[in-house]
């Protein structure tokens, strides 16, 4: 069983309510189980490449790591352990400000972020893109007209990022100077863009496509009784791990 | 209201923009009958694209406005039905293979074409099943479309019309930009879907794709009017002043033209590249020093490294010589690595071997001094205009290369060249107002306006008519020819490879083998 397979809408709500839960707790033991059974899925229950999830997770450490100095120096009443322990004027400032109450506010706050993080992947590298838009078609009354927009638009990024090469190095070869941070190819791109948009708009026009109209469907996606099982396992494991853990 | 009238259109009045004067269509007024293969030609910009849109209701419901006049599909006014009601009588084949997909597969797409017109879902294997064995498509019914080239995705969305099963085929220029094999592929394919009593109406440029095909050929003159219709390709020739008239190709055409164009110019000139062209190969070219050589040149399909384990060469083990001052043509299929072979030279794609520009290395050469020689003019001309203004897009060419020339001069001067260019009554459009074929003229025209050396260009004259096209290669020949500019151009046009070229090289299986025309 692949966490593919499971309902795009009822693990983007599954993993919504988990978040929400999350946020209203303080427990450290329970942002980092949920941190690492999410790493532990997607090991083994996905598809997702590790190197993928390691890349989007350095970002996400990094943010820890300022998030829990921040809590370290700067949480409530940080001042007024620092005094207290002003008598240790030998100890250096840093060792202080970790020996005080302070660690387990900074360890709060970093470990919920992993745990956010960890949820978020768990989620975007488990889902097929248009499994997911096709899903909340169906599940969440998404109107077709967004819905296949937003595939057209995302099969056409390739030609576009193409394009986009092209553009500048036809401004290069004009005797134009094109840094990264230029606008003009982009601008070029934006207006190129619109009437990509316009043509496949009308070519999917011509095909029929027509946004308040009845139409069949190749494949449905459904609920099963396995996508709900998962769903309501996980929100009580977390309400479970709020209840029974202490820290 | 005949059922045998696959479309009726009378006094049409159409224009993009309510206020303006311009109409593009003016009154037009034409049917045309079921079940034969009609083809459009009009020169560039006369509306016939326009006509295509209005006919299949894409305007003015997606822009421009309809001032008057009615428009039938099978004695259905257009204006009645919904998208989904219209595709059942008319679908449409556009110019760019890279815009008409929705989905990243052909079956997906398919599948998606079928929702569009609720086919029940049991059915919609049984005809993918079919449409991809008459088409001939069922090995790339599971492939990313992004992968195809141009000719396979023409192909895809014409499987694609054919499962939707609409009674009539609108094509606008869809082989504007295919290899000859292809197209001959998709006439054929067209054919059979005549067989089955479709309707086929196509918009072209080129007569000779549709030669043997077409059962009338209808001239538009400006506003989209009917200038001459009921032509049948036998009789063709009888109409050959109406088409010169009108500046559009008809098949042998450009070898006639080329030939009083080079005996002009042969007497004050070269006259042995006149001599040349009529006896055959020349060694005097051989001669001439090469402006761009490849030596042992490997090209790898994709630098991605993720995919190397797919390597695949589009060209291997390649020596070639493009000798400077003068004009080589790339003929190949599409999808062989023509365009990818000319950013290896831009340094944009990587290669193994080696490429001298004037006998450099290109590896020792820098950026900024390549593009100081060479320029490219792209397919896609819409991708290098730099600014929002027809004689801007012109005069900022000539600022860049001649720093000292007042600002007035620059005006002057870029106002002379879009009036040699047939532009200059469009001088204060911004340049996406243009037409596709003006669109690429100007284009060129900006390149040509600065003082590269070396000019690459993919598809010169890929959806123009007969009259721009020969105005586009005859500056270029002139320019080849007074100031020692080497072209080196893409174009899937055999003809005008023949015609104009002082060297053709055709790429085939990963090579570049030299085509000696045969005169």
């Amino acid at each position: 069983m692949k966490l593919e397979k499971l309902n795009p809408s009822v693990k983007m709500f599954t993993v919504l309510i988990c978040a929400i839960l999350l946020s209203v707790q303080y427990l450290v033991s329970l942002n980092v189980t949920v941190f690492l059974i999410s790493l532990f899925l997607l090991t083994f229950f996905s598809n997702a490449r590790m190197k993928q999830v390691l890349t989007i997770l350095i970002p996400a450490f990094i943010a820890a790591f300022g998030l829990f100095v921040t809590g370290l120096y700067y949480a409530r009443g940080s001042s007024i352990d620092v005094t207290e322990l002003e008598s240790l004027s030998a100890v250096p400032y840093a060792v202080r400000a970790a020996m005080s109450t302070n660690l387990y506010t900074a360890m709060q706050l970093s470990t919920r972020l992993l745990a956010y993080a960890g949820l978020g992947i768990l989620f975007a590298l488990s889902t097929d893109g248009e499994f997911f838009i096709s899903s909340l078609m169906h599940q969440c009354h998404l109107p077709p007209r967004f819905a296949y927009g937003i595939l057209a638009a995302i099969h056409l990024m390739p030609t576009m990022t193409r394009e986009f090469s092209n553009v500048k190095l036809a401004f290069r070869t004009r005797g134009m100077r094109v840094h990264w941070y230029s606008l003009k190819p982009i601008f070029t791109m934006l207006v190129n863009s619109i009437r990509w948009s316009e043509s496949v708009a009308m070519a999917m026009e011509s095909k029929g496509f027509c946004g308040d109209a009845e139409r069949t469907y190749y494949s449905v996606p459904k609920i099963h009784w396995y996508d709900l099982a998962c769903s309501l396992g996980s929100i009580g494991a977390i309400v479970t791990g709020m209840l029974l853990l202490r820290y | 209201m005949t059922p045998s009238i696959a479309i009726h259109l009378s006094d049409v009045v159409f224009r993009y923009v309510e206020s303006g004067k311009r109409n593009i269509l003016d009154h037009v007024s034409l049917d045309i009958e079921e079940g034969g293969i009609t083809v459009l030609m009009g020169s560039s910009g006369c509306g016939k694209s326009t006509l295509a849109a209005v006919l299949a209701g894409l305007y003015p419901e997606n822009g421009g406005f309809l001032e008057s006049g009615t428009i039938e599909l099978y004695g259905h006014p257009v204006s009645a039905m919904n998208q989904q009601e219209r595709a059942a009588y008319l679908t449409m084949l556009f110019q760019n293979p890279d815009l008409q997909f929705c989905m990243d597969t052909l079956r997906r797409e398919m599948q998606f074409c079928m929702e569009n017109i609720c086919v029940p879902k049991e059915e919609m294997d049984h005809r993918i099943g079919d449409a991809a064995r008459t088409l001939g498509m069922e090995a790339l019914l599971d492939q990313k479309l992004v992968t195809l080239s141009g000719g396979e995705k023409q192909k895809a969305a014409l499987c694609c019309l054919y499962v939707m099963e609409s009674k009539c085929i609108l094509l606008d220029e869809a082989f504007a930009n295919i290899d000859s094999q292809s197209v001959t592929e998709l006439v054929s394919l067209l054919l059979r879907f005549k067989q089955h009593g479709r309707t086929i109406i196509a918009i072209d440029h080129q007569l000779g794709h549709w030669a043997d095909a077409a059962d009338e050929i209808i001239v538009l003159g400006e506003g989209g009017k009917v200038l001459q219709r009921g032509i049948s390709p036998d009789q063709l020739e009888e109409f050959y002043p109406l088409f010169e008239q009108e500046g559009l190709y008809y098949p042998g055409r450009a070898a006639s033209q080329r030939s009083i164009f080079m005996a002009d110019s042969a007497a004050d000139h070269k006259p042995e590249t006149a001599a040349s062209y009529n006896s055959g190969p020349s060694t005097q070219q051989d001669q001439k020093p090469a402006a761009v050589s490849f030596r042992d040149l490997s090209i790898l399909r994709t630098s991605d490294k993720r995919a190397s384990r797919f390597r695949q060469y589009l060209l291997s083990h390649v020596n070639a010589d493009f000798p400077k001052g003068a004009m080589t043509a790339v003929l190949g299929p599409s999808g062989s690595g023509k365009t990818t072979t000319f950013l290896s030279v831009l340094k944009q794609h990587p290669y193994e071997g080696s490429i001298l520009i004037d006998g450099t290395d290109l590896s020792r050469i820098k950026k900024k001094e390549l593009f100081a020689k060479a320029g490219i003019v792209f397919q896609n001309p819409g991708n290098q205009f730099i600014t929002q203004n027809v004689t801007e897009e012109v005069k900022s060419s000539i600022r860049i290369w001649n720093k000292d020339l007042s600002d007035e001069q620059c005006e002057k001067q870029a106002l002379a060249l879009l009036k040699e260019y047939g532009l200059e009554r469009y001088h204060r459009y911004s340049p996406y107002m243009l037409s596709q074929g003006q669109q690429r003229r100007l284009a060129v025209l900006s390149i040509l306006a600065g003082r590269q050396q070396i000019l690459f260009l993919d598809e010169p004259t890929y959806g123009q008519d007969y009259r721009s096209t020969m105005a586009i290669m005859e500056q270029l020949s002139r320019k080849v020819k007074d100031d020692g500019l080497t072209v080196i151009f893409i174009t899937h046009d055999q003809e005008l490879a023949e015609v104009w070229a002082d060297k053709i090289y055709q790429l085939q299986g990963q090579r570049f083998v030299e085509g000696r025309r045969t005169s």
